[in-house]
């Protein structure tokens, strides 16, 4: 009788489809590339110098910790750490010293990501955190360090101030030539202060819901965290997320919906009064939306869970918006959520098939 | 055609299924030594009743049924006993097996065919159907007669012949449809008049066109499915077809119904009307490590590597030799292993259909979520495997877990979810078992 071959053996299933931890992390790569354009269309190449320094310092920062605690160092390069460098970026005001990112990266990956495991182990979005760490660190940079769109190119003829609204229109009425709002946010947020001057705030709160402002919103002529501001391009990057099959639509349409919802509730002086769209299109909420509140790691893996994240998180947004410090809860709002992930996780565990709920 | 209809979850994997699905069965002569496992279906192994030197007619048992989860085994060969030895198993590491040299493989003593089915009684029927050695034909060779037979109390209204043959590759199933429709038909029949349901259906793919059109034509109540893994698996087939769900840790039989695989139903017309117990079955060789893939029928014990023969040898590139689909299927160490009655495909996979990879971290992205067929959570009892919590495992359902591979196979970081699955599930058990002891 003739030789029998041996094989390997191995587990099933033996076929496996195409997806690899590297393609999500490089699509979500990509994705992110039409903000750069954006930002270097509005900041100058100075935005997309703070960016690649940032996403150096991440890769950098994820290979000596690797090294460091003798783990294969080719993790360093599965396009995790860019897209942290890149979000910590996209989350610094555009007028900001090269070290602020640097700094920020390096805080992400060694203290967020790899302090607690690495990759699939950390607890909150390390690119948040990071950010977290600048505010609560040098506050009046990651506060003021706007800069006005297009100011780069020709400082004398800036046709918007940073917060969005024309020039043109701020000359028109006088009175508000003092009047300086550095991000459409922050403007609409002074207006709540001005609790005596109800006409005045309402005159402001009209000029940034106007056609032209929110056309400013939509492109991305406002000032802002360098990667934030152009809703379109984001937008064209979630697409594309979406199209490669990547993206999980539950995370970002019930954080959209719920921002959009509150914003509408109670994003305005009074109830029911606010402009949802204004909230959806200004800050991070787009950003945030499509790129951290859909961060794999640090989100339920539940279906009913991803939901009430999402919810959860838009409501945390709004609040802060309105009545926290900041003008912007985008970035908190997240954190937030993520502390709350494995609780939520737990408690929205489903009935698998067949079974039948207990106590019922 | 009706409307389409599927279940929850699940994914589709590319079928390559025209590799073999154009081959028409080819009937294989019976090697010159056959190898008959006596751990062909499930439950007790048959025991022995032959031993070395003895001459066993085609169709006379040499191993009796042992138990009620157990059927005999039958020599599918005139030939002499050279030896029972332990023997390297498609399904399973080894297991007993009675070593047959072949004379010839025509007349023997088969039994006499069951006179007239419609008015036969149907213990008569149910007696035929177990002492021919029948199990299911679609893998899990589950002793059919013990299907046919519910506890007093319980009344089946539903009959679901499985037609749908998910896994990718195998076209087994989809040939004899094409081929044995008749025999198919009647099989139903049969069925239906054990378990006295009235209107029997098939649950086929739609990706095999032209059986749900042959078997339309001939009268068959088809209900044609959508195009998704794992279609035909029991509680997911019913789904799809009824709507009803079997309960967790339950039996199709709890709610009404009754599965039963194609081959089987052949199998059942030829051993009810024609008196042939189960000792053939069809089986699809593929895979582009063999030279020309194909469907054969072969006498159970053929060792694995006459059929590679059959499909032209193996390529230069063969990675994998699998027994069953690539999603569940058994990879196997050697093509010595004899075809059982449960084997319906052999699988030679080059490295390029192979996934090899390494496994990586868990990124909670949640695919194996979104797709799990039985709504479980994959990576949490796999991480719970992983790092040994086995009552964190059972709390999440490890025990629910058919190991159908579409978590694995959609995990973006590799991990090897059925695995750590079915290592948790040997403790949880062991965990049971300790607890009520």
């Amino acid at each position: 009788m003739a030789e029998n071959r041996i094989f390997d053996l191995a587990v099933s299933p033996h076929v496996g489809s195409s997806q690899s931890t590297k393609k999500v992390m490089w699509d979500v790569v990509i994705a992110l590339m039409p903000a750069l354009v954006a930002a270097f269309w509005f900041f100058g190449p100075r935005a997309v110098m703070l960016v690649a320094a940032s996403v150096g310092a991440a890769v950098l920062t994820e290979w000596l910790c690797l090294k460091f605690m003798k783990r294969p160092v080719n993790f360093a390069f599965d396009g995790s750490a860019v897209v942290t460098g890149l979000l910590l970026a996209y989350n610094v005001p555009s007028g900001v010293p090269w070290w602020l990112p640097v700094l920020g990266s390096a805080f992400a990956i060694a203290v967020a990501k790899q302090a607690f495991g690495g990759l699939g182990h950390n607890i909150v979005n390390p690119a948040l955190l990071g950010r977290a760490f600048l505010v609560a660190s040098f506050p009046v940079l990651m506060t003021a360090g706007w800069i006005a769109p297009m100011e780069w190119k020709d400082g004398s003829r800036i046709d918007v101030q940073a917060c969005g609204v024309p020039t043109a229109h701020l000359s028109e009425s006088g009175e508000l030539d003092a009047f300086s709002g550095a991000t459409p946010l922050s403007a609409l947020k002074q207006t709540f202060n001005w609790e005596g001057d109800p006409e005045r705030s309402e005159e402001v709160r009209t000029m940034l819901f106007s056609k032209e402002s929110m056309k400013n919103l939509f492109m991305g002529r406002i000032g802002g965290c360098i990667g934030e501001t152009s809703v379109i391009m984001l937008l064209l990057g979630a697409l594309y997320l979406v199209l490669r099959g990547v993206l999980e639509l539950r995370l970002p349409l019930s954080y959209l919906g719920s921002v959009a919802l509150f914003a509408w509730l109670f994003g305005g002086p009074g109830w029911f009064d606010g402009n949802p769209l204004f909230h959806l299109m200004a800050g991070g909420v787009i950003l945030g939306g499509f790129f951290m509140v859909t961060d794999m790691v640090t989100t339920p893996v539940t279906k009913k869970g991803r939901i009430i994240f999402g919810i959860g998180a838009g409501l945390l947004t709004m609040v802060i918006r309105r009545w926290g410090g900041y003008p912007e809860g985008c970035s908190y709002s997240i954190l937030l959520m993520n502390l709350g992930t494995p609780l939520i996780d737990r408690y929205t565990k489903p009935l698998s098939f067949g079974e039948v709920k207990k106590n019922g | 055609m009706s409307k389409v209809k599927s279940f929850a979850g699940g994914t589709h994997p590319p079928g390559n299924k025209s590799l073999s699905s154009g081959a028409a069965v080819v009937r294989l002569p019976a090697p010159e030594v056959v190898t008959v496992p006596l751990c062909q279906h499930l439950g007790a192994p048959s025991k022995p009743v032959v031993k070395p030197g003895d001459e066993v007619k085609r169709g006379s048992v040499i191993g009796e049924q042992n138990g009620f989860i157990s059927l005999p085994t039958h020599s599918p060969v005139n030939g002499k006993v050279l030896r029972i030895e332990n023997s390297p198993m498609p399904h399973m590491r080894s297991g007993p097996a009675v070593v047959i040299k072949t004379d010839s493989e025509e007349g023997g003593e088969v039994y006499e065919p069951v006179a007239d089915w419609k008015n036969a009684d149907i213990s008569t029927i149910i007696n035929r159907i177990k002492e021919a050695g029948i199990c299911g034909m679609g893998g899990a060779s589950f002793p059919t007669y013990v299907k046919l037979s519910p506890p007093k109390g319980v009344k089946i209204d539903t009959l679901i012949i499985n037609g749908v043959e998910c896994e990718p590759y195998l076209t087994a199933d989809h040939r004899l449809m094409l081929e044995r429709a008749d025999d198919l038909i009647t099989g139903m029949s049969i069925i239906a008049r054990v378990l006295g349901v009235a209107d029997p259906c098939i649950g086929i793919e739609v990706n095999k066109p032209d059986a749900i059109k042959l078997l339309q034509e001939k009268g068959a109540r088809v209900v044609p499915l959508k195009v998704q893994y794992p279609q035909g698996a029991e509680k997911q087939l019913i789904d799809a077809v009824v709507g009803r769900t079997v309960p967790a840790g339950g039996l199709p039989l709890n709610i009404g119904v009754v599965v039963q695989n194609v081959g089987t139903c052949v199998a059942v017309t030829e051993a009810v009307c024609k008196g042939i117990p189960c000792m053939r079955r069809v089986v699809t060789v593929s895979g582009l490590g063999v030279n020309s893939p194909g469907n054969f029928d072969v006498c159970v014990g053929t060792p694995v590597s006459t059929l590679i023969e059959a499909a032209g040898g193996y390529k230069e590139d063969v990675e994998r030799l699998i027994s069953g689909g690539p999603m569940m299927g058994m990879a196997m160490f050697t093509d010595a292993a004899p075809v059982t009655k449960g084997t319906s495909g052999i699988l030679a996979m080059s490295s390029e259909e192979v996934r090899d990879v390494q496994e990586g971290p868990c990124i909670r992205c949640g695919r194996c979520v979104d797709v799990c067929p039985l709504n479980l959570l994959p990576s949490v009892i796999a991480t719970a495997s992983e790092y040994a919590k086995w009552e964190d495992a059972e709390k999440s359902g490890a025990l629910n877990c058919m190991a159908c591979g579409t978590c694995s196979y959609v995990c973006p970081a590799g991990r090897y979810l059925v695995h750590h699955i079915k290592r948790a599930q040997n403790e949880v058990r062991a965990l049971v078992r300790a607890r009520e002891a």
